[in-house]
């Protein structure tokens, strides 16, 4: 099927389409603009140790002093250790979850899987910060960084099923079919046709989880503690007191390291999807 | 067997962390309110606290707040969606990744750079002197239209997919007939692109107007501390405050607002088939 336009002979329809490609160069720009304004900042001098608006000169020295920043490395830490727990549960129960979506045998269990899990994307963050609150508060069950893990899951668990949802849709069952005939048990067919095929979306699956997870902030902002405290609900607190440009540092070092994470995640999920 | 087990799992996970403290905070919501304790009961005094006075001005302010910068959201996306999906030809990939990306890195970078764009002295005024689009001060932070532009950023490229999947589909043979049959470009547009572009931007206004309606970290860092919305003001009635059966109203109304605009959006495009991405 032809989807694009051939060039336009009239003056109007080519004014239009000018038009339009203006507007999505504009987009771009203003979809970047904040970003790189971000790095470039990192890199002010600032006045008092503070950031400015006006930008008073270049220095390397805020990425010394994010790194010097012990709190912040602290924050670093838990961050990875919390992102990297909520992907390994969201990588089992996201996979069972989007697997479970397509190829359940039952139309009414299918229904009711997606229905779940696009519920899980329309719940405001903020009503499920405060409902998990609440619910440790009320089980008696002391925050830390068990509580934080499973609070940040039900998202990471919502990306996940639906980008192996995606890849399990790809899948042909006349391979299963084969596998079966050929002798295989439904778990030899399993263990050596689906997943294999299913590999490369899991991986994406599990790489968006993490990226999700270390960004997380506002139900991460509910059940951190002085103990237990995330890179972005840190970075959040300061941004409210007039934040040092050593806090834009540390946050285009995450960029760095999410864009790296999510790059790599686009590939595979290139590959899932590819009949 | 195993087809069970893998839906079993995650139904169950998600009824303890997910479903359960949703559940709880319903329950509380009847609750007597006291502070920092929990107490069950069965009484409406919290939702008749949550509509009135500035509590009910807050609610009103973030309905609003989501509606307005839901359409802006989708105003500017369309252009931007209908280029990638119709005229941007073999670029359309590069295209699509192009407007993704930022949605994938750090919320909190994307938006706190506001914070020195929208200052005074800052770039975003430099910018605006060297156009000649405006001149004097620039006095944008911590105001409504500083919030207004930071939601539709952090939300634009999920408005741009929904839009940009449904427009792809679209036959070109059908704007084709419709300028053979005599339609102009507008009303090829509006008669043909725009009805059939129902369910994308039903979508659209869900995926942004969902975390519109919850927003707290937006204008917190951009909005000051001038006109409170319910994201600000559930968390501090829990953090602060700690009316926890107040706070659960008030979420519950975030929801029920949620609910509301599911069921409208899903009238809205009866009689499409699931065109979910």
């Amino acid at each position: 099927m032809r989807r694009s336009n051939p060039a336009p002979t009239s003056l109007a329809g080519r004014a239009g389409d000018a038009g339009l490609a203006l507007w999505y160069a504009l987009v771009v720009v203003f979809l970047f603009a904040p970003i790189a304004t971000s790095i470039v900042y990192s890199f002010n001098l600032g006045t008092l140790g503070k950031q400015t608006a006006l930008f008073t000169g270049w220095t390397l020295g805020w990425y010394g002093a994010a790194f010097d920043n012990l709190t912040l490395r602290h924050a670093v830490e838990t961050s990875l250790v919390v992102s990297l727990y909520s992907a390994i549960i969201a990588v089992f129960v996201g996979s069972a979850l989007g697997f479970a979506m397509v190829r359940h045998p039952r139309a009414a269990v299918r229904a009711a899987l997606t229905g779940m899990t696009y519920i899980l994307l329309i719940v405001p963050e903020t009503v499920m910060g405060v409902s998990l609150l609440l619910f440790y508060a009320v089980t008696e069950i002391r925050l830390g960084m068990a509580t934080l893990v499973a609070g940040i899951t039900p998202l990471a668990i919502s990306v996940t099923a639906l980008i192996v949802r995606a890849g399990v849709l790809t899948l042909d069952r006349k391979l299963e079919d084969a596998a079966a005939d050929l002798g295989a048990g439904r778990l030899q067919t399993f263990r050596f046709v689906v997943l294999p095929h299913l590999a490369p979306a899991i991986a994406a699956a599990a790489l968006m989880a993490y990226v999700f997870s270390f960004d997380n902030l506002v139900v991460s902002t509910f059940l951190t503690t002085p103990l237990v405290n995330t890179l972005p609900v840190y970075l959040y607190g300061s941004l409210q007191y007039g934040p040092s440009p050593a806090i834009y540092a540390a946050a285009s070092a995450i960029f760095a390291f999410t864009l790296a994470i999510v790059a790599v995640a686009g590939l595979l999920y290139r590959l899932a999807v590819r009949r | 067997m195993t087809d069970d087990l893998f839906a079993a799992v995650p139904t169950l996970w998600l009824f303890i962390f997910f479903f359960a403290p949703l559940a709880l905070t319903a329950a509380i919501s009847f609750g007597h309110s006291s502070f920092g304790d929990v107490a069950f009961g069965m009484t409406l005094d919290n939702y008749r606290t949550a509509l009135s006075g500035f509590y009910r001005v807050a609610f009103l302010r973030t309905l609003q707040f989501a509606a307005t910068g839901c359409l802006l959201c989708i105003v500017v996306a369309f252009p931007a969606a209908f280029f990638i999906a119709r005229r941007s030809g073999r670029f359309e990939k590069a295209a699509i990744v192009l407007v993704l990306v930022p949605y994938f890195t750090s919320f909190l970078i994307r938006v706190m750079s506001w914070q020195i764009l929208l200052s005074r002295g800052g770039p975003g005024e430099a910018l605006l002197h060297g156009l000649h689009l405006y001149s004097g001060p620039l006095d944008l932070m911590d105001t409504k239209t500083a919030v207004f532009i930071g939601m539709v950023y952090s939300y634009l490229p999920i408005a741009i997919v929904p839009l940009y999947v449904v427009l792809r589909r679209i036959p070109v043979a059908l704007e084709d007939a419709g300028r053979d049959l005599g339609a102009g470009r507008f009303s090829t547009f509006f008669l043909i692109i725009l009805p059939l572009a129902r369910p994308g931007i039903a979508t659209a206004i869900l995926l942004t107007g969902v975390p519109m309606l919850g927003e707290m970290v937006i204008p917190t860092l951009l909005g000051g501390d001038r006109g409170v919305l319910m994201g600000q003001a559930i968390s501090s009635q829990y953090i602060d405050a700690q009316n926890y059966a107040l706070g659960s109203a008030m979420a519950m109304l975030v929801l029920v607002s949620v609910g509301v605009l599911v069921a409208l959006l899903a009238r809205f495009t009866r009689g499409f088939a699931e065109t979910a991405p």
